[in-house]
Formats: structure tokens, sequence, C-alpha cells
């Protein structure tokens, strides 16, 4: 007892002497040495580097993987890391990497111009045995070409501009030749994963807790990284701990430096006591609300125009969210490329609506629910649990919609009914989405039919489809996955905004962020070009 | 004896197989399946034709009784198959998860016999009769306790605010401290309640009667007659409590981090991740199996007459 009242009154006349140690160290050189424990809210899954979009295994890939190229998270702009230089020629169908020497991944194995041609060749092509699926970032690949040691060179079918962007991506962290070599299946065991990375796996407890080691060794960060050299810590302990009050309590406790994803109403606990909030952007998507138009319900432009004026994503991200998670003006986030202001499209605007609604012949009985023909006005939506407080979301926003008489169901339901019901748009005519990437081809993955299709257009993964297709728009989106032409790019990007809002086939509501916790004394805490976290330039700051 | 023991591993095989098939069976019909959920409703974006080219590679539209044969000869061989969800054998998850799960059921039925003995002894305490009726009253309040609840309300009070134990990167000697209190308290309830009632049934026997006419002294008594025959019921229920133990620490283990099993089972169960949930349901009743033979023949030594019963037949 005489402990807590102890720590009670201590607690007060601590914060300003740890405000003013922070000040103080903020100027001192970095301390090297010492383990940082960063806690997780899932597990890490499959570490095949394709598969890295999954948060908790970027988490541990960025880590322990190089990359070709590095995206400036500040900037945007590609700059050199493992690939010193590069050419593109004009039509973006043959790319030419000169590597630097030098460079070895943590089995001993050279990182040159034939292993990078390997990892691209199964990145790009698959591997039909080993069951390595392609990467989403990389279209039109045919092939790789060994031209010396340490040049390498990569040929497409069709030009492919947003390659020099895929290879910065987690998703072309590059491996050894015998992690390549393990069937896909077993890249869930950390410790197959060989990289080239600042950090190594050094033992891993599955489901529980994965242990990194600074690589010694390690001299090739990204050529403009404000670190050089090896790593500052001495270790990461990744701990998974899926309770949130555990995680927050468990920070606040000083029993760890880091942890990951805490929720909105959190915030202001974490920060009143003196710690770090960082919410880095992801840059893609938004977070929205997606029509399957070959719904009927849904299919015409009346409806879905009302539905994306009766929502009030204002009031979503005030009642739900915090300021790091900004109202959305676009399809794609304001820290997006290509990204242009479309707010005055979004308007929240419930009596223009009703009019919509009421035009297209949906009229508002006694129930309270419009209807038509003597069909209800009632769409189904399924809650995507990875996105942060998506269930509440769509509660809100079902709750807006039931004011101009629209009725949404939010279904919870099991992992696999949710997958099955999402490929049927009569089963699910409204579905939550987002995707970070920061390359406008982020907008083409998400919307083009063979691709992620969150539109659910025909000529897809779904067999359910029966004939919606929007040509102009995937004419658009082509176009931006083979415009070589980088402002050109961007306006085609603007373009595509442009023609999904004026079609209402999405409803933005927020950009969304990761959002991260860290000790006062946790500093050089730094992320890559979507929000995922990078723990090479960190280091821990004397007590 | 021998031919007891040898009919009843052959009942427990059978069982064994039944378990499989209509575990088989009942994964079969859930909407969906692993490879469909694993790289559709995924961060991968692939193409249509790469996810049929992949379902074609791991076989998933192969005729049922087809894919049942396949899995029994592998399971037969002890390949346990891959985890889709998170790519490695299932028996690598299940070689890292049993120890903990073990350790920790283990502790945590030691423990709940202890908790569930002390108090049986306290009901029949002489005099103090409030001493009794809180012994007694014991029971239907830690049942009442919700685990998940109580963990969390012993991670802040002992770790976040005393600072006695740490939870998030505890010593192997401290991590199972408070997850093994947490799992007591539930579990130590119906062994107290099933011990209570029958050192009440024994004392009203008439051979106690005797016992006691005779001279012998209350505490003689209770030692020497009644908690030895009160006892099987109770073993029979620590033998079901045990097998429960062994997956139904999910809460527990979630809250603590702790990793095993139960949380293993629930991410399997989350993410439809049919070959583990084929193997955790082969094993739960292959412990299940195990531990009621254990009990059926650890009975016998403690009361006589049960193993002239089995040597009559």
């Amino acid at each position: 007892m005489s402990t807590t009242r102890r720590s009670l009154l201590a607690a007060p006349a601590l914060l300003p002497a740890l405000a003013l140690s922070r000040e103080a160290s903020a100027q001192a050189a970095p301390v090297r040495g010492g383990t940082l424990i960063y806690l997780e809210q899932q597990t890490y899954t499959n570490l095949y580097p394709p598969a890295g979009g999954f948060y908790p295994n970027s988490g541990v890939l960025n880590q322990i993987t190089d990359k070709l190229t590095y995206q400036n998270p500040r900037t945007l702009d590609i700059e050199p890391w493992i690939a010193e230089s590069w050419t593109v020629n004009a039509t973006a169908t043959e790319y030419v990497f000169k590597l630097r020497p030098g460079v070895t991944f943590s089995d001993g194995t050279p990182v040159d111009a034939a292993a990078v041609a390997k990892n691209y060749d199964v990145f790009g092509l698959g591997d039909r045995t080993l069951r390595h699926p392609v990467s989403e970032v990389i279209t039109n690949y045919e092939r790789s070409e060994v031209v010396d040691p340490l040049t390498v060179r990569f040929l497409f079918k069709a030009p492919s501009p947003g390659f020099l962007q895929g290879t910065s991506v987690i998703g072309g962290g590059l491996v050894s030749l015998r992690t390549l070599a393990l069937p896909f299946d077993q890249l869930g065991d950390a410790t197959k994963i060989i990289g080239s990375g600042p950090f190594t796996v050094a033992r891993q407890v599955l489901g529980r807790e994965l242990v990194l080691n600074a690589r010694p060794d390690y001299a090739w960060g990204p050529k403009n990284h404000p670190h050089q050299g090896r790593a500052l810590l001495d270790s990461i302990r990744i701990i998974v701990t899926g309770e949130d009050s555990v995680r927050i309590g468990g920070l606040l406790a000083g029993q760890a430096h880091v942890i990951r994803q805490i929720q909105a109403y959190d915030e202001e606990r974490v920060k009143s006591r003196g710690f770090q909030i960082f919410a880095p952007s992801t840059r893609g998507v938004n977070n929205s609300i997606a029509f399957r138009p070959d719904n009927p319900l849904v299919a015409d432009i009346r409806v879905r125009r009302a539905l994306l004026h009766a929502t009030n994503a204002a009031e979503v991200v005030s009642t739900l969210f915090s300021a790091n998670y900004p109202q959305a003006t676009s399809v794609i986030a304001s820290t997006a490329q290509g990204y242009v202001n479309l707010s005055g499209m979004l308007a929240f605007d419930p009596a223009l609506s009703a009019r919509l609604l009421d035009e297209a012949g949906w009229t508002l009985g006694a129930s309270g629910v419009r209807a038509k023909d003597g069909q209800e006005l009632v769409l189904t939506a399924y809650e995507s649990p990875p996105q942060p407080r998506n269930k509440d979301t769509l509660q809100l926003v079902s709750q807006q919609w039931a004011r101009v008489g629209v009725k949404l169901n939010v279904l919870a339901g099991d992992l696999g009914s949710r997958t099955v019901d999402s490929l049927d748009p009569a089963k699910t005519p409204v579905a939550p989405a987002m995707v970070g990437r920061a390359d406008p081809d982020v907008i083409r993955s998400n919307y083009y039919p063979t691709t992620r299709n969150v539109l659910l257009q025909k000529g897809g993964v779904s067999q359910r489809v029966q004939n919606f297709r929007d040509d102009d728009l995937n004419a658009l989106l082509e176009a931006i996955a083979s415009e070589t032409d980088p402002a050109k790019r961007l306006s085609l990007t603007g373009d595509v905004q442009r023609y999904i809002l004026d079609k209402a086939y999405v409803i933005p509501l927020f950009e969304e962020p990761q959002v991260f916790a860290a000790a006062p004394r946790v500093r050089g805490f730094g992320f890559e070009a979507v929000g995922r976290p990078s723990f090479y330039g960190t280091w821990l700051a004397a007590r | 004896m021998t031919r007891h023991l040898a009919q009843r591993i052959a009942q427990a095989l059978l069982v064994l197989l039944a378990a499989f098939t209509v575990a088989f069976v009942l994964l079969q019909a859930l909407p969906g399946d692993a490879v469909l959920i694993k790289f559709l409703g995924s961060e991968m974006g692939l193409t249509a034709d790469q996810i049929a080219e992949l379902r074609v590679a791991y076989g998933a539209d192969a005729p049922i009784w087809e894919q049942y044969l396949h899995t029994l000869g592998n399971f037969l061989r002890g390949d346990f198959g891959y985890s889709i969800r998170s790519g490695v054998p299932v028996s690598q998850l299940l070689t890292e998860n049993l120890p903990s799960t073990l350790r920790l059921s283990l502790l945590a039925l030691a423990a709940a016999c202890a908790v569930a003995v002390l108090l049986a002894l306290l009901s029949q305490v002489e005099g103090f009769g409030w001493v009794r009726a809180v012994a007694r009253s014991m029971p239907s309040f830690f049942v009442a306790v919700p685990v998940f609840w109580l963990g969390i309300m012993l991670i802040q009070v002992f770790s976040f605010q005393l600072g006695l134990v740490s939870v998030i990167a505890p010593e192997p000697w401290e991590e199972l401290i408070l997850p093994v209190f947490t799992l007591a308290v539930p579990i130590s309830a119906p062994l107290a309640q099933v011990l209570i009632r029958n050192i009440d049934a024994v004392f009203g026997e008439p051979f106690v009667a005797v016992a006691r006419a005779k001279g012998a002294r209350h505490q003689w008594v209770l030692w020497r007659h009644v908690v030895r025959n009160a006892m099987p019921p109770t073993l029979t229920m620590a033998g079901v409590l045990f097998g429960e133990l062994l997956g139904g620490a999910v809460v527990t283990e979630t809250v603590f981090g702790l990793g095993g099993l139960g949380g293993m089972t629930q991410q399997a169960v989350a993410n439809q991740d049919v070959a583990v949930l084929q193997a955790i349901v082969v094993l739960s009743a292959t412990a299940f199996v195990t531990i009621s033979l254990a009990v059926d023949l650890v009975m016998p030594l403690l009361d006589p007459r049960l193993s002239r019963a089995v040597s009559a037949v």
C-alpha cells in the first residue's frame, strides 16, 4: 500500500523533471546499446516480403530487410539504398540498377545482381512449385538479366512506371536465396527470413515474442538517412500483447518502450503522462465506404449520391477519432501522391440527399424506411476488423443514413462468411475499404477489376457479379499504370479521383494513420513512407 | 485386467477416429476455405488467375472424400500439414505452444486442488460457524468472478501499480504467478463444491457412525474415512477440468500474452485455419481420452471395490 501512495505522490513532482530531461537529452548525442521492448497488437503471419502489407509483418520485415531504393518519407522522392543509381528507358519497360558493393545477407552470401534478379523474378512472376504469390506492386514483369555482378536489368512486357517506387516498399524487401528456396508455407517462421537489414532474427516464440539483434557489420543504410552505420539499439524484443489495456498499462508502467495501435480515446491519457504519440499517415486510399453498383439497390447513381451527402464524415471523426485522423477531402489521402482537394464534392447535405432519393423513386413510408415498388432500401455491410473502430464507424454512418430513411445493417460474421459474402454484390451492396501505398498506382490497384476490385466489377475474382463494369474508369486506371510522364501520371490520378466521386462510387471518411505511443526516453523513432515503424536510427536516452 | 485395458484402448482409438471425422466434415461445411481467406481477404491484392492457380497448388478444389483420405493418411504418419494463416507447419505451432499450456494448466490445477481441499477442510471445522459458512459460500463466489476481469485487475494492481511482478517481459519464474492464480480461482470452485458435498454425504454414511461409536475423534474420522471416500468423484471432476484447461485457457493466455494452445485455437478459429483446427480437435480428443483412461486406472487404488468389480468381469 505504501508503494502506491508514494508513487502517487511522486508522480506530479516527476513530470516537470521528465520534460526537462527530455529537452536536455534531445540535443545530446545518440546513445548506443540497450534493448527496446515493442508491443504488437497481433502476431506476424507469413513473412514472404510481398505479404508485408499486414502491419505486424511489416513491423518485422522493415527491420530485417533492405530495399533496392529508399522512398524518403518526407519528400516521397526515390533515393539510393542497395541500388546506388538506376536508369529507366523512355517507355518504362526497362530498368537498370547499379548495386552498392560489399553488401551481404546475414548468412554471408552477397547481395549481388544474381540475388537481386532472383528476388524480383519471384516477386514479379511468383513460383508455382513453391507457391510464392506475385507481388501486388509489380505489374507487367517479364524477366531479369544479370549484366555484371553489380548490375541488374529488369524487362517488362508493357510500360511499368510504378516499378521504381515498387522497389522501395516493404514488399520489395530483399532476402537470401536460401529463403527464396523455401516453400511459401514455411515463411511464417521468422528465423528462416534471411535479409541484409540492420537487424537479424535472434529468437522467436511463435505467436508470442520475436527477438531481433543488431547486425554489427551493417554499413549500407539508405544513402540520405540521417543515421549511418550499425543500428544504435543492441536488440528489439517484439512482444505480442493483444489486450489494449495491458499494452497501454505496460507502456505507462515503464515495462515497454513502444506500442503499436492505440485507440483514439486512449491518446489523451498517454499524452498527459508525458509520453509521445506518433501517427504517421498511410498515404493511400482513404478509409471509405465503397458501393458495389452491381447490386440493383445502389446501381442508381442518385441513390449513391444521396448516401454520400447523407454521410457526415466530420461527425465520424469528431465522435470516434482524434486530430490524428484527418477528415477525408478526396478518394486518397492529402499526403498521397497526386492528391486533389475535392471536399466540395463531399458536402454533408441531408436535404439534397432526401431530394435525390425522392427523385430516384424511393419514397418514405410509415416505417421510416424508404421503399420503391414494395422493396425497402435496406443495405448490408460487414465490418472490417483490421480498420480502426470500423464497427463503430459503420454504426454511426448507419444512424446518419437512417435520418434520410435508408437502413444499413452492420454484420460482424465469421471470416469465412465475410470473405465469401463480400464477393457477392447481392449480399454486400456496401463495404468498408482502405489501402496504403505512396504511389499513384495504389488507386489503380484498389479499383481495377483484376486486382483489389473494391467496386466488384465483372471480370475479377468474384463469379457472382452479373454485369457491372465501368470501362471509362478502367481506361483511366490503365492509363495511370502505363503513363510514363510523371506529371501526366499525377494529373491522371486527379482525374480518377474526380471520376470516382462524380459517380459516387465511394464515400471517403478519413485519412487513416498508424498510431504508436512511445516512452519519453525513446529517440529517433522513424517511419517509412506509409507509416511502418523503422528502428534503424532509434535509441534510448538515459532515464 | 489386461483385457479390460485392451478394450478401453480400442474404444479410445474409435473415439479419436470419430472426432477426426466429425471435425473434418464440420470444417468442410463452413463457408469459404483457408486458401480463399488467406489470399483473397488479405493484404496481398492477388488477381483472379493467381488465386485460381494457388487453389490448384493447395488442392483446395479436390473432392471432399479425396481430401479426407489424404488428410487422414497424413495424420497417421504424424504430418499435420501447414497453417495457411501463419505459414509454419502445424507441428511446429504445437511444439512451441503445448509446453507453455501444459505448464500453466498443471500448475493451475495443482493450485486449484490446494484451494479446494483447503475450503473443504474449512467447511468441516468444529466450532467457528462463520468460518464454515464462508468456506461454503466461496465456491459460488469464485465461479461468478469473470476470468477476464480478474486477470486485468491483477495485472493493473500487482504489476502496473505495485510493480511487484512484470507481465510484459517477465522472467520465466514470474510469468506464471498471476496467470496461475487467475485460472485457479474459477477451476477450484467446482472442485471444492463436489468435495464439500461428498464429505457431507459420507459423514451421513452408517460406517461413519460406527467409527464414531467406537470412539474415534472427528479429525481421525475425517482424514481416515471420510476424505478418502469423498475423493473419487472429485478426481473424475479434476480430470475433466484439466482437459478443459488445456484448450480453455484462451482468456488468461490472451490477457497475459502467454501464447499457448488457447490463443492458437482462437486465432485458428478466427481465420478458419482448417489444418490447425483439425490438429487441435484430435489433440484435445487424445487428451480427454488419455485423462479419462488414467482416472479409470487410478480409481481402483483409492477404492478397492472398483478393482474387485473389474476383475469379476
